[in-house]
């Protein structure tokens, strides 16, 4: 069942697979469903409320994420919907055009199971090593973990 | 769901993030860094070895001792971007998981 967990980058796509103990209807309709997607979607301990949802190739998913103190505004835009096998989405609303990146989710059916194949597509390989190399300089103030690492550095380079 | 040992388990737990920083610079052996602990060497030593498993440090043999190092490459992978959102996108299909779940339950 491991291997059915993975997650691998090729070239400028990153891909995640998970066996889910579901069948692929309600997979389908976790995913695509205001009440459902909910109950899961968002970091956590954030809540979520949907402005609107149409799960339709151009229509939107306009929803607002609420935590750390204030509301996120989130917008996502359909490009494939295949009921139940296939959702596309993009992400939009990044400062520069060149961070945005779309989203395959592959649904197929396995003995009553699911097996969830997530596709992000980025511009290109090169932006996703830009991100790498910014998420320091975005996160580092307010990240434990990039503090510490900077720390350990510091301490190394004495 | 057992995931092997990973780099963000490791520096979760405060005495291992404390043996991190002890190495960082020199190498000690497992006894030196359990001196600085009011914990028991044996202890210590599951800490050492679970850095080790993930490959935050290594072990190396000197003579009758063992030395650890630090790796400090290992511990950028917390900050790469690609990991972060590896990791987030596997924590909400955990959520995604234990939600499907609890709904068939109740449909039964």
């Amino acid at each position: 069942m491991e291997a059915y967990n993975t997650f691998r980058q090729e070239d400028n796509v990153l891909i995640h697979t998970r066996l889910l103990n579901a069948p692929r209807e309600l997979v389908w309709e976790v995913w695509t469903d205001p009440e459902h997607i909910k109950e899961w979607w968002g970091p956590d301990g954030f809540s979520l409320t949907t402005k609107s949802m149409r799960v339709e190739p151009g229509r939107v998913w306009d929803f607002v994420m609420h935590g750390m103190g204030r509301d996120w505004l989130n917008k996502i835009e359909y490009v494939e919907v295949k009921k139940p096998s296939k959702l596309t989405y993009r992400h939009t609303g990044e400062r520069s055009e060149d961070y945005n990146f779309t989203v395959s989710i592959l649904f197929e059916e396995l003995d009553g199971k699911t097996v969830l194949t997530m596709k992000s597509v980025f511009k290109s390989k090169e932006i996703i090593e830009e991100l790498n190399k910014k998420v320091n300089a975005i996160e580092g103030g307010k990240q434990t973990l990039n503090r510490l690492v900077s720390y350990v550095e510091s301490l190394a380079k004495e | 769901m057992a995931q092997t040992k990973d780099i963000f388990q490791a520096i979760a737990d405060p005495t291992r993030r404390q043996i991190i920083g002890m190495l960082a610079g020199k190498s000690l052996n497992v006894n030196a860094i359990a001196k600085e602990f009011d914990i028991t060497r044996q202890a210590v030593s599951l800490h050492v070895q679970f850095l080790n498993d993930c490959g935050l440090i290594v072990i190396k043999q000197q003579g009758r001792e063992r030395y650890c190092e630090a790796k400090f490459e290992k511990l950028n992978e917390v900050t790469d971007w690609v990991n972060q959102y590896r990791k987030y996108w596997d924590k909400k299909f955990d959520s995604l998981e234990s939600y499907l779940a609890k709904i068939q339950k109740k449909k039964k």
